[in-house]
């Protein structure tokens, strides 16, 4: 029973997605929607069905692996399609299912008219399907296949908009990006092959003991390389702000609550692979404290309301990448978890205005809204409490868990952590009430007054009861972890993965006082900021820097695009044109002008050819006599 | 063994051989051409007959039988040619058909 839930979970959005694109035209463009839905759903429920079974396992137990078949053989070394069935997995699937039926509920609304709804909803159940492959895999390998399919389904709704040429630049952008972490656990698995000679957790985690320091170095590089590129952290994060050309629907989905943070999930997943290579794991801590800094400062000057999202979604990671890095995976999992409720109900709001707004994302053109959308405001504000870490709200108990366990860690990196941490926590108040003044408060703007449609109220019914299905598990979402009270969900992760660092209670308490102060002060800041009629970031050269994101991209641009072009343009002149292309002219030429000498002895008399083979005969007979 | 010694006969097929080559290299008219081939062939037959009796081996005999038949499918497109040239007008000489020229 608890098993079947899982694969029912798995494969309910696979058998959305094969009927969408089956029935074609058949269907209704809302029967394409109903089914994806229900599909999602149906998983949910299945993943329910197998938290519940695990639920009331013995503490033990709670570890099920199930095999369907072998899917590769060869010697020794053989590849099973299985899922595993633990804690970690099930929470997982719990919120992949759970945020994603919302979400594609969601879309249902926001989608309704656009030409090729049937595609789209196809694409989302094929994402749904594919991330919980990746979640639910029991061996390396069919995390590599969810891992593969979940950029592909990335690629494909990130350039859905296909008429619209930055859309399909930023898909190219991140199925590029993606490709190198892609390639780097791959390498990271062909080395595990060949040192262990299994693929599967349990006996990866197992042998992982005897290998020499170096493999296990590579490996763990390997697969932090995979982490990094899959959640946008520095430096190959430039793929997900571009990514936002996508349907928001898809950015809340994807790039906010599930894919993106599919990084933690694999640190957390392969933690002792992580934990027997510390220098590799202290790198993904120090990875996820420069993102979220870095992110975190760019974002207070963006002025595309769902760039300012796409920042934030990577300084949040930032955070779970830290937690991890030091071995708090419980908190990893934690915020991972309040982060998908409280971002993809941002991300939904900001979808919610967008639409209401006609499509408009540019904040300046923006404000006043709260008069005008009174319930979307409540949402968003929601979700912007969530974000800064204001008690009570989610955010508040899973990041300020992530800070007090930097502080616990200790040593130059945990207090380096630690600082970082609570700074990025000044700068998401900072960013996080920015957008939320310029949308919200202040009179309304001519093109808001223009543009508001308010013959059909804040939007479709479809979009505003997930938003507000989220707006209480936003709020709620983080009272199972009440440091020193009621500490269930941080338990429940902890049978899977053991945390190696562990806050004490005072300590969770005194940095929350910090970070709530900061988070405050970051509140204050913007709101007198704003008041004042003036941005955050005042000197016009730091703002130039920050406007165009440090100029990564440009970097990247010098340092890889113009020396490959650079490169091919030069071997095309020097050695494609000169040798390949014009040795073939020369051939075709050479061909046709021995062909023209010989058709000369082509003379059409019969009696020439005659004559010709009988000397021809004479000449062979004289040669074999001669040669006997 | 009875009869003349087969170098004879090798002799005699040499000769019909070289008048039906000659015949083939020299000769304009299609009909001739046509005429000088049969000749090379029996030339051909009758070095394979000799042979066989020289051997007392019948295989000769058989291979002899199987040219004739090709001989004469030969013959049959061959006239077939020559009468489908004659009622187009066509000049019958070999050297004004060189349409294949090169």
């Amino acid at each position: 029973m608890t098993i079947t839930g899982a694969w029912v979970c798995l494969l309910a959005p696979l058998a959305g997605a094969i009927a969408i694109t089956l029935a074609g035209t058949r269907i209704s463009r809302r029967t394409a929607a109903y089914i994806s839905t229900l599909t999602t759903f149906v998983a949910f429920g299945g993943a329910l069905v197998a938290f519940l079974g695990l639920w009331a396992t013995d503490h033990g137990d709670r570890e099920i692996v199930s095999t369907a078949y072998t899917w590769l053989e060869s010697g020794d070394f053989r590849v099973e399609l299985q899922i595993l069935l633990d804690t970690l997995s099930s929470t997982m699937m719990l919120i992949v299912s759970g945020v994603g039926g919302l979400i594609v509920w969601y879309s249902m609304g926001y989608m309704a008219g656009d030409d090729e709804e049937r595609r789209y909803f196809a694409y989302m159940s094929l994402f749904v399907f594919s991330m919980l492959m990746l979640v639910q895999a029991g061996n390396l390998l069919l995390l590599l296949v969810g891992w593969g399919l979940v950029g592909l389904a990335s690629y494909l709704l990130i350039g859905f908009w296909h008429h619209k040429p930055e859309a399909v630049a930023a898909a190219k952008k991140a199925f590029v990006m993606n490709a190198i972490g892609d390639a780097t656990l791959a390498l990271a698995l062909v080395l595990l092959i060949w040192e262990t000679g299994t693929l599967t957790y349990l006996g990866v985690f197992e042998d992982v003991d005897g290998l020499s320091t170096t493999t296990v170095n590579l490996v763990a590089l390997g697969l932090l390389g995979g982490a990094v590129a899959k959640s946008a952290q520095i430096p190959l994060h430039t793929w997900l702000p571009d990514a936002m050309e996508g349907p928001t629907p898809v950015s809340a989905l994807i790039h906010a609550a599930t894919m993106v943070t599919a990084g933690v999930y694999l640190l957390v997943r392969a933690s002792p692979i992580f934990e027997a290579a510390p220098d590799v794991q202290a790198l993904a801590a120090i990875l996820g404290a420069i993102t979220l800094l870095v992110a975190g400062v760019i974002a207070l000057v963006q002025w595309d309301i769902k760039r300012v999202i796409a920042y934030s979604t990577m300084s949040q990671i930032g955070y779970m990448f830290v937690a991890a890095g030091i071995g708090a995976y419980g908190y990893a999992i934690f915020h991972l978890m309040t982060h998908a409720f409280f971002k993809a109900l941002l991300f939904m709001t900001a979808g919610v205005v967008i639409h209401h707004l006609g499509g408009e994302q540019d904040i300046r053109k923006m404000g006043g809204l709260r008069g005008l959308m009174p319930r979307t405001h409540l949402a968003f504000l929601v979700g912007a409490l969530a974000l800064a870490g204001i008690p009570i709200f989610s955010g508040f108990w899973s990041k300020d868990g992530i800070v007090a366990a930097a502080l616990a860690d200790g040593g130059a990196l945990g207090y380096s952590l630690y600082a970082a941490a609570l700074v990025g926590a000044l700068l998401t108040g900072l960013y996080t009430f920015r957008l939320y003044f310029t949308v919200f408060r202040g009179e309304p703007s001519d093109f808001v007054k223009e543009h508001a449609q308010e013959d059909h109220g804040e939007g479709p019914r479809s979009m505003l009861i997930p938003v507000g299905v989220l707006s209480v598990l936003a709020t709620i979402g983080g009272l199972v972890a009440i440091p020193g009270v009621w500490e269930p969900f941080l338990h429940w992760i902890d049978e899977t993965v053991e945390p190696t660092v562990k806050a004490t209670v005072t300590q969770d308490y005194a940095t929350s006082a910090v970070a709530v102060t900061l988070g405050l002060v970051g509140f204050l800041l913007a709101r007198r900021a704003f008041d004042a009629g003036r941005q955050l970031v005042t000197g016009p050269a730091v703002w130039r820097v920050l406007e165009h994101k440090l100029y990564v991209d440009e970097a990247y641009d010098a340092l890889f695009f113009r020396p490959a072009a650079a490169l091919s343009t030069a071997l095309r002149r020097n050695v494609e044109e000169p040798l390949v292309e014009r040795s073939l002219d020369e051939i075709g030429a050479g061909t046709l002008q021995v062909g023209g000498e010989v058709a000369r002895a082509q003379t059409g008399l019969l009696r020439t050819y005659a004559i010709a083979l009988a000397f021809s005969v004479v000449v062979l007979v004289v040669v074999f006599v001669a040669v006997r | 063994m009875d009869g003349p010694d087969v170098g004879w006969y090798l002799v005699v097929a040499a000769i019909l051989f070289g008048i039906g080559a000659l015949g083939v290299m020299l000769r304009r008219s299609p009909l001739i051409v046509l005429l000088s081939l049969e000749i090379m062939l029996n030339a051909a037959n009758l070095t394979l007959i000799a042979f066989a009796r020289q051997h007392g081996d019948i295989s000769g005999q058989i291979f002899a039988l199987a040219v004739m038949a090709v001989a004469a499918a030969e013959v049959a497109i061959g006239l077939g040619l020559i009468v489908a040239m004659a009622r187009r007008g066509m000049l019958l000489d070999v050297d004004q058909a060189s349409a294949l020229r090169g």
